[in-house]
């Protein structure tokens, strides 16, 4: 007979409990932040002029902590997925569900952290810039 | 137990059996005289047709031979272009070549390089190699490679031919209209068709690929095990599916506004020239790195060998390569800083440029990392691979520079980028590639390639290349255009361009050399090893001499490095103790496996060679080559048998039910031979195209919504639109046609098969009207598409959806028909599967066409 520890570990590390779609959660959150302000500034700047910009540089402002508020869940989700701290395991080379598992979580932590750093350069242009011009 | 209720009709095609096996059964020893039956019969499945039939062949070794040798000879002949326009332009006022002339080289070298070499050859190493890597026997669907070579043959032969006439296109590689839309001749017209049909076959080798990596590798080989060519190649791939389909949808614009002067890219009829621009960069960017993440993926392979260690930090290299997969896409506008768009667009893009540098950088610090903690061997590919990486952060560095729009102002179309270009392009493909030839040709060729010649090859590209680059960055910062046949003699230009010249002709000197070592016959060299260069990934366990089926048998895997680290791996593979050791009906095979853990669910029959691929070629290619000089009849009749032959060729070759329903693949396990639904690679395949088809249709939507923030008066106030009533019936219409597809789906696994035909009669007759009244709403309502760009965008919404409703109607048709030929059944229908997934997205497509061209403008 199994333990129930055992048993819970089998559940958690079973294919099922993975998917490959994790790891681009991250960047997707980037994707998605980057094509509304791209829109966003493309229509303001078109449609409604310069005396709307500060409205979309509030908003770009409001998306960008949301997008990278939603970026730190995924990362921090991932980071628990890693389970680095119990047992300091980088390489992830075993052939063992454990070690695909954490690896997939691994991954996805290093992802999210690009997709932050890429969220907030993304914004940055809003920062400085003021004109449509 | 499983109450019958619960039961699915295809429960009893669960593999069945011992999994994973252990020590003790692999230990067990084959008899020699298994091993040699089961060689045997291999080899009679595998058999490569001879004479004249060879042509027939669809293995993934000889594919992606032609495949390569095909790129390798458009490299040769693009490069050839470049030296001529050297020596144009090694002089001030040269008149070696005419404007015109020295406009088509240019064109004709930057698109051949594109879409003749590169890309084609990432598809041609990737089929030549995944399979090795991953221990399988072939590519998932072997005929669709064939398929896609044939036509990427005809159309690069086309397109590129078209420069000995003197009628090639002559408005450079990214045909930015009006330029190209008004040049006269049959030029770009050439270039629309004759690639958007090569664009067909990189999505097809996308879709194989993508399938090949996620669902045949070998057992035990799971996702945290997978080489990292792998992990490459899905991006790669997933980036086609996004990249290409823009483009495809520009290049549909670009024609209707050629052919039937519909005014998408004309200012005066409301068009606007910056869409393609968007729609080809959108493509564009991405592209140089689909061009460059499979190269370095070469590079990944290659590392650890020469280091003799494990590659350092496999999950940077994924975050890497995932990474800049996705900010790829962020960056087209870099190439349109100079447009006018608002400057905090350009900051955006700007930002994201740089950003992209973060994961490119990662991987090449990994490979450093790699080499240093290791014990280094140098070898000729190691020698490319250093070169390699000179050369790319040389270029990626003058990269950033550009990213900057200020800097990008200064040196916008000038030498600097032509530089800059070329940097990152050798550095990042052309050298890896060539790495990737001599380290590979030992697997290939079954001999080594000389590593004397091997180093003057190496030598004289890289002194000449940095020769011939070097100087053009300074004669662009200097104020030398690029794209321009000749220049003013004066002080600063001269010398500049004469040794960019010398250096061009050291390159070819190089590539001669190399040309001359890799073609030449060899039957006197020995043999190489098994595994001349001790490496530790499954490719190199295939037979010396070669054998057709790739590997004796399949693998159980349980280490990223399995030569290194199962010591009797080979010995085991070789002797058949593992899976599908042997081939008792003579049937090409593979095992599929599960996405994550690979644990084996499938033996797939593979399809074998084939006349038929090579017909349908031919015939898609009189479809796209005809229209080039604007005769249609022939091009019509073209299509419809390119439809009949791949109607043909599916109905003989595609999910036959097998006589028995399992295969004891050996170890004591059997598995099913057929597969529906998500269980299977062609449900895959489907998803997989279809995600490309509908990134085609969402550009569309996009140049819709393009024009309506870039112009004023998008739908103009006094416009006529499409009849309300009549697109809300065809919606409506179209949605039911889905509605009963799925239902013929849901009713035919219920054993009603009389009524899944029904079903399958009435949904194509919905279609049928869907496609009526969408046609209708717009004639009705007498939309003129040549008046203005706001009737043509309608006209070509509806062109769109009802060409692909009218494909959908053949598949519901096909089904039909299939289900009264008894070749689909209520516990076999992944036919009736498949043609629901399609279903599934053209519900999308019906109810985002209703909604763009029926309601938007009316709410607006």
């Amino acid at each position: 007979m199994n333990s129930p520890q055992q048993d819970e570990e089998r559940r958690t590390f079973r294919e099922e409990a993975s998917s490959l779609w994790l790891i681009t959660l991250g960047p997707a959150l980037w994707a998605v932040h980057f094509t509304v302000v791209y829109a966003a500034t493309a229509v303001v700047c078109a449609k409604l002029g310069t005396a709307y910009l500060p409205y979309l540089r509030l908003g770009i402002a409001a998306l960008t902590l949301i997008a990278v508020g939603a970026i730190a869940v995924i990362a921090w989700r991932s980071w628990r997925q890693w389970n680095y701290m119990t047992n300091q395991e980088y390489s992830h080379g075993q052939p063992t569900g454990e070690h695909r598992h954490e690896f997939l979580g691994h991954a996805a932590f290093l992802l999210a952290v690009l997709a932050a750093i890429a969220t907030l350069y993304t914004a940055l242009p809003a920062v400085f810039i003021a004109g449509c011009g | 137990m499983m109450r019958d209720a619960e039961k699915t009709p295809n429960s009893d095609r669960e593999p069945q059996g011992p999994y994973p096996p252990s020590e003790a059964m692999l230990a067990e020893q084959v008899e020699p005289r298994v091993t040699a039956e089961g060689a045997a019969q291999l080899r009679a499945a595998w058999k490569t047709p001879q004479g004249v039939k060879y042509l027939t062949a669809v293995n993934n070794s000889e594919v992606g031979l032609w495949y390569a040798l095909t790129c390798f000879f458009f490299m040769m002949a693009a490069g050839v272009l470049a030296l001529l326009m050297r020596v144009q332009l090694a002089f001030p006022g040269n008149d070696f070549l005419s404007a015109d002339r020295f406009n088509q080289f240019f064109t004709m070298h930057g698109s051949a390089m594109m879409f003749l070499f590169a890309v084609p050859m990432f598809e041609a190493m990737a089929i030549l190699l995944l399979p090795a890597f991953l221990g399988a026997r072939d590519m998932p669907f072997p005929r669709l490679s064939a398929f896609g070579y044939w036509c990427f043959l005809i159309g690069g032969v086309f397109v590129f031919g078209s420069v000995l006439f003197d009628a090639a296109p002559s408005s450079g590689w990214f045909m930015y209209p009006p330029l190209a839309t008004q040049s006269e001749g049959v030029g770009s017209d050439i270039w629309l068709l004759g690639l958007s049909f090569i664009e067909v076959a990189s999505i097809a080798a996308a879709v194989e690929l993508i399938v090949g990596v996620l669902k045949c590798r070998p057992p035990g080989m799971r996702i945290n095990l997978m080489p990292l060519y792998g992990w490459y190649v899905l991006v790669v791939g997933g980036m086609i599916l996004f990249a290409f389909p823009p483009l495809i949808a520009g290049d549909f614009l670009f024609e209707l506004e050629r052919s039937f002067n519909w005014p998408f890219f004309d200012p005066e009829r409301g068009g606007n020239p910056l869409l393609w621009q968007h729609l080809f960069w959108i493509f564009g960017h991405p592209e140089v790195y689909i061009i460059f993440l499979p190269s370095i993926a070469i590079a990944a392979m290659i590392v650890p060998t020469v280091a003799n260690r494990p590659i350092v930090g496999y999950s940077w290299i994924v975050l890497s390569a995932v990474g800049t997969g996705f900010l790829s896409f962020g960056l087209w506008v870099h190439h349109m800083f100079t447009t006018g768009l608002p400057s905090l667009s350009l900051g955006f893009f700007s930002a994201a440029s740089e950003s992209v540098v973060i994961p490119t950088g990662i991987q090449l610090f990994a490979f450093l990392a790699t080499l240093m903690v290791g014990r280094l061997t140098l070898s000729v590919p190691m020698l490319f691979i250093a070169g390699a990486l000179a050369i790319f952060v040389f270029g990626g560095l003058t990269g950033i520079m550009l990213a900057l729009v200020p800097f990008d102002w200064q040196v916008h179309d000038s030498y600097f980028i032509v530089a800059h270009l070329h940097y990152t392009l050798f550095g990042g493909m052309v050298f890896p590639v060539l790495a990737g030839v001599y380290y590979f040709y030992p697997f290939l060729r079954k001999k080594m390639l000389s590593e004397r010649i091997g180093k003057w090859v190496f030598w004289l590209i890289f002194i000449g290349f940095n020769v011939t680059f070097l100087p053009m960055h300074l004669s662009g910062l200097r104020g030398m255009p690029r794209r321009v046949f000749t220049y003013p003699d004066e002080p600063g230009l001269n010398l500049l361009n004469l040794i960019s010249t010398v250096g061009a002709f050291i390159i070819a000197i190089g590539f001669l050399l190399f040309a001359w070592d890799l073609l030449r016959p060899r039957r006197k060299h020995p043999l190489a090893p098994l595994n001349p260069w001790n490496a530790g990934t499954l490719e190199w366990s295939n037979d010396v001499p070669a054998e057709a089926w790739g590997s004796r048998s399949i693998p159980y895997v349980t280490s990223r490095y399995p030569l290194w680290d199962q010591t009797k791996l080979v010995e085991r593979m070789h002797a058949g103790r593992y899976y599908l050791p042997d081939a008792p009906e003579h049937k090409r095979e593979t095992l599929i496996t599960t996405v994550l853990d690979a644990r084996p669910i499938q033996c797939m029959r593979v399809t074998g060679p084939a006349w038929i691929t090579l017909a349908a070629a031919g015939f898609t290619g009189g479809a796209f080559i005809f229209p080039t000089f604007h005769v249609y009849w022939p091009a019509i009749v073209c299509a419809a048998f390119a439809i009949v032959c791949i109607l043909y060729w599916l109905w003989t070759s595609t999910a036959p039910i097998p006589p028995k329903e399992m295969r004891d693949v050996g170890l004591g396990l059997k598995l099913p031979i057929y597969a529906a639904g998500p269980a299977s690679a062609g449900w895959w395949g489907v998803w997989i195209t279809m995600l490309g088809d509908t990134t085609a249709f969402a550009s569309l939507v996009f140049g819709y919504f393009f024009y309506w923030t870039a112009s004023a008066d998008y739908p103009p106030a006094d416009a006529v639109h499409a009849n309300g009533p009549l697109i809300f019936t065809a919606s409506l219409v179209l949605l039911c046609s889905w509605a009963l597809t799925v239902a013929a789906r849901e009713v035919n696994r219920r054993g009603r098969v009389a009524m899944a035909r029904v079903l399958l009669i009435a949904a194509p007759l919905c279609a049928v009207g869907g496609i009526a009244a969408l046609i209708a709403s717009v004639l009705v309502a007498g939309l003129d598409p040549v008046s203005h760009v706001y009737p043509a965008t309608v006209w070509a919404f509806m062109v769109w959806a009802c060409v692909h409703m009218g494909a959908g109607i053949i598949m519901q048709l096909y089904c039909l028909a299939r289900s009264l030929a008894g070749r689909m059944t209520p516990t076999h229908d992944a036919d009736l599967w498949n043609v629901t997934l399609y279903w599934h997205f053209m519900a999308l497509t019906a109810a985002v066409t209703g909604l763009v061209i029926g309601l938007f403008p009316r709410m607006m």
